[in-house]
């Protein structure tokens, strides 16, 4: 079908009062799930699942997907005001939205990542509409290979989360790539790690850490000082509340570099947003003209991982629309409605229900216009919890980790294992062991230790199938260059004393 | 005198008391294994608007997902709610190979109150549609030329995939890989994108592939021939004499619960598999019907657990029950 | 205590668990016929980790690190993190409005050393709207 044709139906179906209503309902769903840590999309989604058989399809769709969408914007939320992760996807923008909220800047940053989050996710439907088939029939060309060349990738970007001491950057990751490691193998069944608990039969799970490590971690940090009122600065006059052209300026490569990473990843099934916010994060870190400077509050740094999450949803529909296969626990719960509801998801999908699907499209150009609509004047208003007096924020703050964790499990040992990752937090914060990469081990190391196995069976041990593939070539050489990013800042350095002398 | 007469009493009321049969009061919960989304929350969910959809049973139901361990968690949950009257569990065949393999999932189907079986799930081996097989013979005639070249995605190598390849493996000498992949759109996206070269698929997976044109189904994994798939052989029908591992699911309910109580379940599921959405429901998603009482139930797993106990140890996986 | 001397410990510990690492590893298949078992990717990172704890602690012996690091304000962090561990202990038996109130008025008597009865009244007022919010508005568990 036509494009234009199809959008134009589209916005036609989007554009019906009803539609505009569960769009509106959706969205704001989203933002609200996203805050919440624990809460995700996919519960949520479940949850309303038997509300939608008295839905018109196109409503129902609709309204999900504004609920996947919207929460990552949501996500971001928390991230800069408390150091709580709202999704796994928003850890990365707790690096510099924290800090800039510590500085003062929380409306800044909250603006910049409604900002990027819009203009990443409305590329994220320019993307499902111009390119999806044959993005999809590509992304099927990439296999294990490319996926483990893609892992370490990501993998190597430790050496620009590193801070001081390089050697506790590594080890730090690769306690996360033990924990990553804890369960049961997929290919062997062999439990490994696990201690006896049949609790960690199937891993820790990723939101665990993450709150424990950061949130946990820092209200304990925060319980040294004794004066009681070391609430955050609120954000003080329009500079502080909202964005400034400079904020914008600076990142406008990042913008751009969140959503075509993230949009691309998104489209790998099995590569997720919380994969694609690091590497754009890494990869804006990479090409800044202040490296250093990331980790203290840049708004760049807010802006890439935060386009990169909310890029990766567009892309993550591609596969689910385009070929019935699921890329991520969201759409795959969204895949499982369209079958309840009657559709055959596959590749003939898009072809038979045209309608739907250029509904769908439309809607989400409308849901982002009416989530930066929404963001935007709650950015002062959310700014404002600043204000609450230290003792309250952070027993609240340990209240809203713990029934998170809870929420998404059920099982009080998750609880236990919050406690415990936040005294590591905080005994890492002390021992200055940076806490980035570990969060990078864990999130990367499962899909890597899978990713080369599942290479060297398909070629029976030999390494070589993985620098004989063009793209994982490509991108192992990527890794490699980044791994020797200070290797070559050091050599500038010393070539630059030696010129001195 | 007196205390007879209150002993004859006592008993007067508790006879009719105990011939009462049971019906729930409160919101019943059913329990499945996997998060929202994952085929046992689906399952159960559908049931559940059934239920309600058909006015079988007089109270709200909910789902309560209890996701971990490949079942271990749900399974343990179920065993801690002794004598819970108002909770059922939805069981898949992982819920009867983890113990086996698994030290630390102690909960076996025999520790809960087996209800019923209510499902098999048959499944089919899809080729890519431009693959040089045509029939299954193809297939392994081209393993056993060159053993542990060609490659086959699946899940765990517990699955029924892998359960399927060990039989066929056994009866023909052929050799061929496994991959694990962890969901089933990664092993779809490898076989599509030639990276393995067959994969046992659940037939409502496969549906829209074969429908576009790109895959192409080789032989089915069931006793007698699925209405979808008319043309299709069986195993046994295309030469290969295996009997086909069923993959189940039912119902299960926690341990030490009175007998009513186990009728009622009973005889709920069985009416809800007489209904028009339930066979709507199996047609639709191309299962098998496949109901069995408790005690019938019972003697499956134990032949079921006897026969996996046996593939798994011939597969070379350590079985620790 | 001098940060090079908290180096040493921290990497003997991890020195350790790298150590751990690799002996359990050793017990499951390295390389299976089919490709690497599961014992593969564990030895190796056990032996990174050895080997980078290893250099940790050599570099901190070698090192002359004057900065100390500041443990005065951590018996009031660990002490906060005793009473989570309490609450959380708590969870099972009293639930989470009755623990999490506990620990609340905790953290602000003991840590905050704010009178007592703003100590209860957050604690109190926390723990409602904590109940109200979730339990009653989301429906969703609480412990």
């Amino acid at each position: 079908m036509d494009i234009a044709a199809g959008l134009l139906q589209g916005f036609a179906v989007a554009a019906q009062p009803a539609n505009l209503l569960w769009c509106f309902v959706g969205v704001l769903l989203g933002t609200i799930v996203g805050i919440m840590p624990g809460l995700g999309p996919p519960a949520t989604i479940a949850m309303l699942l038997p509300l939608t058989f008295l839905m018109d399809p196109a409503s129902a769709i609709i309204m999900l997907a504004g609920i996947y969408y919207g929460a990552k914007y949501g996500g971001s939320t928390t991230s800069i005001l408390l150091n709580v992760p709202g999704e796994s996807a928003s850890v990365a923008t707790c690096f510099d939205g924290y800090q800039m909220a510590r500085r003062g800047r929380a409306g800044a940053a909250l603006g910049i990542a409604a900002i990027a989050s819009f203009i990443a996710g409305t590329v994220g439907v320019i993307g499902i509409m111009l390119i999806a088939p044959p993005l999809a029939r590509m992304a099927l060309a990439f296999s294990s290979p490319e996926y483990f060349a893609l892992m370490a990738l990501g993998l190597a970007m430790v050496v620009l989360l590193a801070g001081r001491s390089m050697v506790k950057a590594l080890l730090s990751m690769l306690v996360g790539l033990w924990l990553a490691g804890i369960g049961t193998d997929l290919f062997s069944q062999t439990s490994r790690f696990t201690f006896g608990r049949m609790e960690l039969l199937s891993g820790i799970d990723f939101v665990v850490v993450a709150i424990g490590v950061f949130a946990i971690g820092e209200v304990l940090a925060n319980m040294e000082g004794r004066e009681a009122a070391k609430a955050l600065p609120v954000p003080k006059g329009l500079r502080n509340l909202l964005p400034t052209g400079q904020d914008l300026k600076d990142s406008r490569f990042a913008f751009a570099n969140g959503s075509l990473v993230g949009f691309f990843i998104g489209v790998l099934p099995g590569a997720g947003s919380t994969i694609a916010s690091f590497i754009s994060y890494g990869l804006e870190k990479a090409v800044s003209r202040r490296p250093q400077e990331f980790g203290t509050g840049v708004p760049e740094g807010v802006a890439a991982p935060e386009a990169a999450n909310n890029a990766e949803t567009g892309g993550a529909l591609i596969p689910m629309l385009t070929l019935g296969i699921p890329g991520s626990s969201t759409t795959a719960v969204l895949l499982a409605a369209l079958v309840l509801w009657g559709f055959k998801p596959g590749p003939l999908f898009i072809g038979e229900n045209p309608a739907l699907f250029w509904g769908l499209v439309a809607s989400m150009y409308i849901g982002n216009v009416m989530l930066l609509v929404l963001n935007m004047p709650l950015v002062p208003l959310f700014a404002q919890v600043l204000r609450t007096p230290a003792y309250v924020l952070y027993p609240v703050i340990i209240g809203i980790a713990v029934v998170g964790v809870y929420s998404t499990s059920g099982s009080l040992f998750d609880v236990w294992l919050l406690a415990a990752f936040g005294l590591l937090g905080y005994v890492m914060r002390k021992l200055d062991y940076p806490s980035a990469p570990l969060i990078l081990g864990l999130v990367l190391g499962g899909a890597l230790e899978r990713a080369l196995r599942q290479s060297l069976m398909m070629s029976d041990g030999s390494v070589s199938i993985l620098v004989s593939r063009p793209v994982s070539a490509l991108m192992l050489s990527l890794a490699l260059l980044v791994l020797l990013i200070p290797a070559f800042g050091k050599l500038n350095r010393l070539r630059l004393q030696a010129i001195e002398k | 005198m007196r205390k007879s007469l209150v002993f004859a009493l006592g008993m007067a009321f508790a006879v009719p008391a105990l011939a009462q049969s049971f019906t729930p009061t409160r919101p019943v919960e059913i329990v499945v294994h996997t998060g929202p989304g994952g085929g046992a929350d689906v399952l159960a969910r559908a049931m559940a608007v059934m239920m309600e959809k058909e006015k079988i049973l007089p109270v709200r139901v909910q789902v309560t997902n209890k996701p971990g361990g490949g079942g271990a968690t749900a399974a343990a949950f179920l065993a801690e709610k002794k004598g819970e009257t108002h909770m059922i569990g939805i069981f898949t065949g992982v819920w009867l190979t983890n113990p086996l393999t698994s030290a630390e999932a102690k909960v076996s189907l025999r520790d809960l109150t087996p209800i019923a079986r209510l499902l098999l799930e048959p499944a089919v081996i899809a080729v890519k549609a431009d693959a040089p097989y045509k029939t299954l013979n193809d297939f392994v005639a081209a393993a056993k030329q060159k053993p542990g070249e060609l490659k086959q995605s699946g899940g765990s190598i517990t699955s029924r995939d892998n359960v399927v390849r060990q039989q066929l493996q056994k009866v023909s000498g052929a050799r061929w890989q496994f991959i694990s992949f962890p969901g089933g759109g990664e092993r779809i996206a490898a076989l599509l994108g030639g990276h393995v070269q067959m994969m046992v698929i659940e037939p409502n997976e496969a549906g829209e592939h074969i429908r576009a044109g790109n895959m192409r189904v080789l032989a089915q994994v069931s006793d007698s021939r699925l209405p979808a798939f008319p043309n299709v052989p069986t195993l046994k029908e295309a030469g290969f004499n295996v009997t086909p591992v069923p993959q189940v699911r039912g119902v299960v309910a926690p341990p030490g619960i009175p007998r009513e109580n186990v009728a009622y379940w009973e005889d709920l599921l069985k009416k809800l598999t007489q209904t028009e959405s339930w066979k709507k429901y199996v047609a639709d998603n191309q299962f098998e019907p496949a109901y069995q009482t408790s005690a019938e139930l019972a003697k499956f797993y134990d032949e079921f657990t006897a026969q996996m106990r046996d593939i798994l140890q011939e597969a070379g996986v350590k079985t620790v029950r | 205590m001098r940060a090079a001397k908290a180096d040493f410990w921290s990497g003997l510990a991890l020195g350790g668990l790298g150590v751990y690492i690799i002996a359990q590893a050793w017990q499951w298949e390295y390389l299976g016929n089919d490709g690497p078992g599961p014992g593969f990717f564990p030895v190796w990172y056990g032996i990174a980790m050895a080997g980078l704890s290893l250099a940790l602690m050599v570099s901190s012996v070698r090192s002359a690190h004057a900065e100390t690091i500041d443990w005065s304000g951590a018996g009031r962090a660990f002490a906060t993190w005793a009473a989570l561990a309490v609450a959380v202990a708590l969870l099972k038996v009293a639930g989470f409005v009755i623990s999490f109130a506990a620990l609340t008025f905790f953290i602000v008597g003991v840590m905050y050393r704010r009178p007592l009865w703003v100590g209860a009244a957050t604690a109190v007022l926390a723990a409602a709207v904590f109940y109200a919010v979730f339990a009653l508005a989301l429906g969703v568990k609480l412990p």
